[in-house]
C-alpha cells in the first residue's frame, strides 16, 4: 500500500500542470485582456463615445455601428494628432490613448456596457486649422499653444498629417508621429533662454558685464562661430543678437554642473505626460565634456535635443511668473497641478529680455502687430546646410495669456519661417 | 422603472460580492476540513516480530524487508516484497506468498501463491523469521475507532452547506435579473431542486452517522455553476437538466453504496469490462455523427454519449486490489482492454475522450506497476498513434496548425477560441452577471467554451474558484488514498480525479488557445447529460477512498463489518 500511495502523488503532477496553465492564462489576460475584450465587445456592448473641442465641434464620434470623424477634410487633417484614429495608427492620439477608458474597459471590471463617454477637449479646432494651413501640407513641424494661466492646450498640430477618414490618403513620411509630443530636435538658439535664466540666477553682476564678439571665439583652440560680429554688447543685447560667442562664454562661466542642473530643473531632460500620454525626453551632455563642447551646448548645438512640449512647459512657466500650470488637453473640471519652476524675479527678468528681443530685433509692432510678445528665435544648424526653424515665447497680455512653441523641421531661419507662422497663429488666437 | 433599475444594479453588485466571499468560504472550509483533520490510519491487526509490534493499517499490506513495505521485517533472508497480507470485508485474513525465494509457512504449513487463511495467534514464518499475527477482537476495535477523530469535527459541514445554499440563491437572484419571465420559474425550480437535493443528501448522511460532506459540497458547488450555465444558455431545457442532476446524484449514491463491498466490487470487474466494450461497440456501430465526432446515440428521443458512461466503467475495471497486483504480475489484460477502448473512441472520432482514457491509463498503470518504463513505452506508442490520427484526420491536423494563431483567423478556424477569449476578458474579475453575457449565443459556448462563459458572466475570480474546486477534489483524493483500506480504492480515486483534471485542462486551455482545441467538457459545469452522470459517478470512487472515521457512506464502518462477521462466522467456520 505504501508504494501505491506514494505513486498517487503523480496525480499532483497533473494538478500542477493545471495551475501552470491557469497562471499562463492570467498573465496573458493581464497583457492582452484589453485587446481581446474590445475585439468583439464594441459590437456586443454598444458603447458610444465622442471627442468634442472647446467650441462644441465634434472631432470624432463612435457607436456600435459607426466610427465617425469631423465633417470636413481640413478639420480632420489638422486635428489628426489630437484625435488619432480607430485603428491605433497614431499611438498618442486620444482615440488610442483613451480607447479603453471610453469603452469602459479595465482588467478589474471588464467592459462596461452602454456608457456614453464624451471627452471635452481644451483644443480649439479652428486654431489647429489655422496652424496647419500656416505650416502647409508639405512641411514637417510642430505647433503648440497653451493658456499659461489655466494650462489649457488650445493648439497642437504636427505636420505632415493625414486625413483619417480618407482610406486612399497617402500619408507623408512620419505622418503618424506627433512631433509635438513624441520627438526631440536640436534646439539651436531657443536654448539660450535656459542659459540666460541660469546666468540671471548664478552670475550676480551679469547685467553690468559686457561681451565682445568679433564673429568667432576660441575656447581651448576650438572656434565658436557666431552668426555675425556683435562687438561690445550687454547681456540683454547678447540675447537679442542671439550671440553665440557671448552665450558660449556664459555657459563656460556657469560650468557644466550648473548647466545640467538647470536643464534638468526646467524639465528638458525628462519625458512628461499630457493627460497620461507620454512625451519624449530630451538630451543634454550630462557626462563630462570639455569647455568647447560645453560652449556649444550652451547655445543649443552639441548633443542638445529638446522636445517641443517640454519647451512649451518652460516658456509657459516664464510667462506665468515662474509657475508652471500643467498643460492638459481634457477639460475635466479638475484644478490643474501648479508648480514653481523659476523664481518670479528670474521669470520676469527673462520675460523682459524676451520682449526686448521682439521690440529691438524681431521687427516689433511691424512684424507682430498688436501683440505684447516676448519670444526667442532659434535656427538650429544641422551640419548639412539645413536648419530647424524655432520660435518660442508668450504674450504678456492678461486677456490673452498664451505661450507657444513653433518648430519647422529643416525650415530655415527661425524668425522668417517660424516667427511668421507664430504671428499667424497668435493673431488668430487673440482675435477669437 | 428607474427605481427598479437602481435596485437591480445594487442587487447585482451585492450578489457578485457575496458570491465571491461565499466561494472563498466554501473552498477554504472544504480544504481546511480535508487538510486539518489528521490522517489517522485505521488499525486492523498486529504483526509481532520479536519485541516489536507492527500495526496492520490497511486491508492489503506488503510484508517484506524493503523500506517501502507496509510491514517491514528487516531480517536476513526475508525478501524485499515477501508476502501480502489481506483482510476482506468480512474481517477474514489471508496471507499470500508473492514469489518469495524462501517461502512462507503458517503454523508450519507452506503457503502457496493462492494464499492461506490466517487466524489470531498464528505463527507466520518468513523464510526462517518467525512472526506472530494478532487479530483485533471487535470490542477492542471499537475502542480503537472511538479514539480516532470523527470527520466534520473541526469544520462543520452544515455551515459550509449553508454557505453553498446562499451562493446558489445569489446565482438565482442574478438570473432573476436577466432571464425572461417565461423561463424564470423553471430556472428557480432548477436551483430549488439543487438546494433540496443537497440538504436531503446531507440529512440522509447524518441519519446513517456520516459526517464527511466535502466531496459532495464541492460537487454540488460545481453543479450549481453548471445549473447557471444551463439557465443562461438553454433555459427552455431546464427540466431536462433538473432530471439529469437528480439522476446523477442517485447514481453517485448507488455507486458509493456498491463500492462498500470490496469483494462484490472486485468480482464484477469482468462483467463491467464486457459492459463497457458492449457500450462502445454499440456506439461504433449505431452512432450518429454530430459535428465531427460520431459519439452521439439517439435513444427514445434522448441523445446521449456512451463514451461518457464508459469512463466510470473503465476506472472500475482498471483499479485492482494489491494481492492481485502481486499475484498476477502482469498488466496485459488491462492494457488490451485499454487499447480496445481507446481504439473504439478513435474510430468514433472522439479524440478528446480517447486522450482522457489514455491519461487515466497512464495513472492506473503507473500506480499498479510503479514502472516509469511502462509509462514511457505507453507514451511513445500513443505518440505514434496520435501522429497517425493527425495525419489521417485533416480536421485534427487543422486544430494543431491554428493553435497559437487563432487571432489570425477570427472568422473561421479561430472562431470559437477568439470569441471565448474576448468574452472571458470582457467579464473582468467580477463578471457581467449570470445570464447577461453574449457568448452564450455562440455555438458550443455552454460546453467547449464554458470556462469563458463563466468568466464573462460570473467573472474570472469565480472561474478560478471553479478550477480550484476541482483541484481541491484532486488533493483530497490523493490524501485519502494514503489511508485507503484497499489499493483498489486508492487507485480508483486517483484515476478518477486525474481523468477529471485532464478533462478540465483540455476544456479550459483548449478554449483559451493555450492547448489545441479538443472540445471536451468541463466536469459538472458544461452542459451535457451524459457528462454530468459520469462526473457524479466518478465522485463515488473518491468517496470510496475516504476512510476517516464516519466520513463516507461508501466505506462501511469497522464495527459494522465485524458485526457481520460474527453473524456469518458460523457458516464460514463450518466451511473451514
Amino acid at each position: 500500500m505504501k508504494k501505491i500511495t506514494t505513486r498517487a502523488l503523480s496525480v499532483l503532477l497533473i494538478a500542477a500542470l493545471v495551475v501552470v496553465g491557469l497562471t499562463v492564462y492570467v498573465l496573458r489576460y493581464i497583457d492582452h485582456g484589453r485587446d481581446w475584450a474590445l475585439y468583439f465587445s464594441r459590437a456586443n456592448s454598444g458603447s458610444t463615445g465622442e471627442l468634442i473641442d472647446r467650441n462644441g465641434v465634434s472631432l470624432a464620434a463612435f457607436s456600435a455601428s459607426e466610427s465617425l470623424f469631423a465633417g470636413d477634410a481640413l478639420t480632420r487633417t489638422a486635428n489628426y494628432h489630437v484625435t488619432g484614429d480607430y485603428w491605433g495608427r497614431s499611438g498618442t492620439g486620444l482615440l488610442s490613448a483613451y480607447w479603453t477608458d471610453m469603452q469602459g474597459f479595465s482588467l478589474v471590471s471588464g467592459t462596461t456596457q452602454n456608457e456614453s463617454s464624451i471627452l471635452h477637449l481644451s483644443i480649439d479646432s479652428e486654431l489647429n486649422k489655422t496652424a496647419y494651413q500656416a505650416l502647409g501640407p508639405d512641411r514637417k513641424g510642430a505647433v503648440l499653444l497653451v493658456n499659461y494661466r489655466t494650462g489649457e492646450l488650445l493648439c497642437m498640430v504636427s505636420g505632415p498629417s493625414v486625413d483619417p477618414a480618407d482610406a486612399d490618403a497617402v500619408p507623408g513620411e512620419g505622418a503618424y508621429i506627433n512631433r509635438c509630443l513624441s520627438s526631440a530636435f536640436t534646439p539651436g538658439s531657443v536654448f539660450k533662454l535656459i542659459t540666460a535664466a541660469a546666468a540671471i540666477e548664478n552670475i550676480p553682476d551679469i547685467d553690468s558685464r559686457s561681451f565682445y564678439c568679433e564673429g568667432k571665439y576660441s575656447i581651448a583652440g576650438v572656434d565658436i562661430v557666431c552668426s555675425g560680429e556683435h562687438y561690445t554688447q550687454t547681456f540683454e543685447q547678447a540675447l537679442s543678437n542671439s550671440c553665440n560667442v557671448a552665450f558660449a562664454q556664459i555657459a563656460v562661466m556657469l560650468g557644466q554642473d550648473t548647466m545640467v542642473d538647470y536643464v534638468r530643473r526646467y524639465g528638458l531632460l525628462d519625458g512628461h505626460e499630457l493627460d497620461g500620454i507620454p512625451t519624449a525626453a530630451g538630451t543634454y551632455p550630462t557626462e563630462f565634456v570639455g569647455d568647447p563642447e560645453l560652449g556649444w551646448s550652451g547655445i543649443g548645438q552639441s548633443t542638445d535635443m529638446v522636445n517641443p512640449f517640454a519647451l512649451l512647459r518652460f516658456v509657459s512657466a516664464v510667462g506665468n511668473d515662474g509657475v508652471l500650470v500643467t498643460p492638459h488637453l481634457l477639460l475635466s473640471g479638475e484644478e490643474p497641478e501648479r508648480e514653481r519652476m523659476l523664481p518670479p524675479e528670474t521669470a520676469r527678468r527673462l520675460g523682459q529680455m524676451m520682449n526686448y528681443n521682439v521690440v529691438s530685433h524681431y521687427g516689433g509692432e511691424e512684424r507682430f502687430p498688436g501683440l505684447a510678445l516676448c519670444a526667442k528665435t532659434g535656427t538650429a544648424e544641422l551640419g548639412d546646410g539645413t536648419s530647424h526653424a524655432w520660435f518660442a515665447g508668450f504674450l504678456s497680455d492678461e486677456e490673452h495669456p498664451y505661450a507657444f512653441v513653433v518648430l519647422v523641421e529643416r525650415g530655415g531661419g527661425g524668425l522668417t519661417v517660424a516667427g511668421e507662422l507664430a504671428n499667424k497663429l497668435l493673431q488668430a488666437a487673440v482675435s477669437r | 422603472m428607474e427605481a427598479y433599475q437602481e435596485f437591480a444594479q445594487v442587487l447585482l453588485a451585492a450578489s457578485k460580492f457575496a458570491m465571491l466571499l461565499l466561494s472563498a468560504a466554501i473552498l477554504i472550509r472544504c480544504l481546511r476540513s480535508m487538510l486539518s483533520e489528521k490522517a489517522e490510519p485505521e488499525t486492523w491487526g498486529y504483526l509481532r516480530l520479536g519485541r516489536e509490534t507492527l500495526p496492520v493499517q490497511h486491508w492489503e499490506s506488503i510484508i517484506g524487508s524493503a523500506r517501502s513495505a507496509d510491514l517491514r521485517v528487516d531480517r536476513p533472508k526475508v525478501g524485499k516484497v515477501h508476502a501480502v497480507l489481506t483482510r476482506n470485508d468480512r474481517g477474514l485474513w489471508h496471507i499470500y506468498d508473492v514469489f518469495s525465494k524462501g517461502g512462507v509457512w503458517v503454523n508450519g504449513e507452506k503457503v502457496d501463491e493462492s494464499g492461506a487463511p490466517l487466524e489470531d495467534g498464528d505463527v507466520v514464518n518468513l523464510n526462517g523469521t518467525n512472526t506472530r499475527f494478532l487479530d483485533i477482537p471487535p470490542e477492542k476495535r471499537e475502542k480503537l475507532d472511538a479514539a480516532r477523530t470523527a470527520a466534520g469535527k473541526t469544520v462543520s459541514p452544515s455551515l459550509t452547506l449553508i454557505d453553498l445554499t446562499l451562493f446558489q440563491l445569489c446565482l438565482l437572484a442574478q438570473h432573476a435579473l436577466s432571464a425572461s419571465r417565461e423561463h424564470l420559474p423553471a430556472i428557480a425550480l432548477g436551483f430549488a431542486t439543487l438546494i433540496l437535493l443537497q440538504w436531503c443528501c446531507y440529512n440522509a448522511m447524518r441519519l446513517i452517522h456520516r459526517s464527511g460532506f466535502e466531496v459532495e459540497t464541492l460537487a454540488f458547488y460545481l453543479s450549481s455553476l453548471g445549473m447557471s450555465v444551463a439557465a443562461s444558455s438553454t433555459p427552455e431545457d431546464m427540466f431536462k437538466q433538473i432530471l439529469l442532476t437528480v439522476a446523477a446524484v442517485a447514481l453517485f449514491l448507488l455507486g458509493g453504496w456498491w463500492l462498500r463491498n470490496l469483494k462484490r466490487t472486485s468480482l464484477m470487474r469482468g462483467p463491467m469490462a464486457v459492459l463497457a466494450l458492449a457500450l462502445l461497440a454499440v456506439n461504433v456501430l449505431f452512432s450518429e455523427s454530430v459535428f465531427g465526432a460520431r459519439n452521439w446515440l439517439e435513444f427514445g428521443g434522448y441523445s446521449f454519449q456512451p463514451s461518457e458512461l464508459v469512463k466510470a466503467a473503465y476506472i472500475y475495471v482498471g483499479a485492482s486490489t494489491l494481492d492481485r497486483l502481486y499475484r498476477k504480475r502482469n498488466l496485459f489484460g488491462f492494457i488490451a482492454f485499454s487499447a480496445v477502448c481507446v481504439m473504439a473512441l478513435a474510430l468514433i472520432g472522439d479524440f478528446g475522450t480517447a486522450l482522457l482514457f489514455f491519461v487515466s491509463f497512464l495513472v492506473i498503470s503507473f500506480m499498479r506497476s510503479g514502472s516509469i518504463a511502462t509509462v514511457f513505452l505507453a507514451v511513445t506508442g500513443a505518440g505514434l498513434a496520435g501522429f497517425l490520427a493527425v495525419s489521417a484526420r485533416p480536421y485534427i491536423a487543422q486544430r494543431f496548425t491554428v493553435w497559437g494563431h487563432v487571432w489570425e483567423d477570427v472568422y473561421d478556424k479561430g472562431y470559437q477560441q477568439t470569441r471565448a477569449m474576448s468574452a472571458a476578458a470582457s467579464g473582468g474579475l467580477f463578471g457581467k452577471g449570470a445570464g447577461a453575457g453574449w457568448l452564450k449565443d455562440i455555438f458550443a459556448a455552454n460546453t467547449d467554451m464554458v470556462f469563458a462563459m463563466v468568466c464573462e458572466e460570473l467573472g474570472l475570480l469565480i472561474a478560478v474558484c471553479m478550477v480550484l474546486a476541482m483541484l481541491a477534489l484532486a488533493f483530497f483524493a490523493v490524501r485519502s488514498a494514503r489511508n485507503g483500506r484497499s489499493a483498489y480504492y486508492a487507485i480508483a480515486a486517483c484515476a478518477a480525479v486525474s481523468m477529471l483534471l485532464c478533462q478540465l485542462a483540455l476544456n479550459v486551455f483548449g478554449s483559451l488557445d493555450i492547448l489545441p482545441f479538443t472540445g471536451v467538457t468541463f466536469p459538472f459545469v458544461s452542459r451535457g447529460g451524459s457528462s454530468l452522470l459520469s462526473c457524479w459517478m466518478l465522485m463515488a470512487f473518491i468517496k470510496g477512498a475516504d476512510n476517516r472515521l464516519g466520513a463516507s457512506f461508501a466505506v462501511r464502518p469497522a464495527d459494522q463489518d465485524t458485526g457481520r462477521r460474527r453473524e456469518e462466522d458460523g457458516e464460514e467456520g463450518r466451511k473451514r
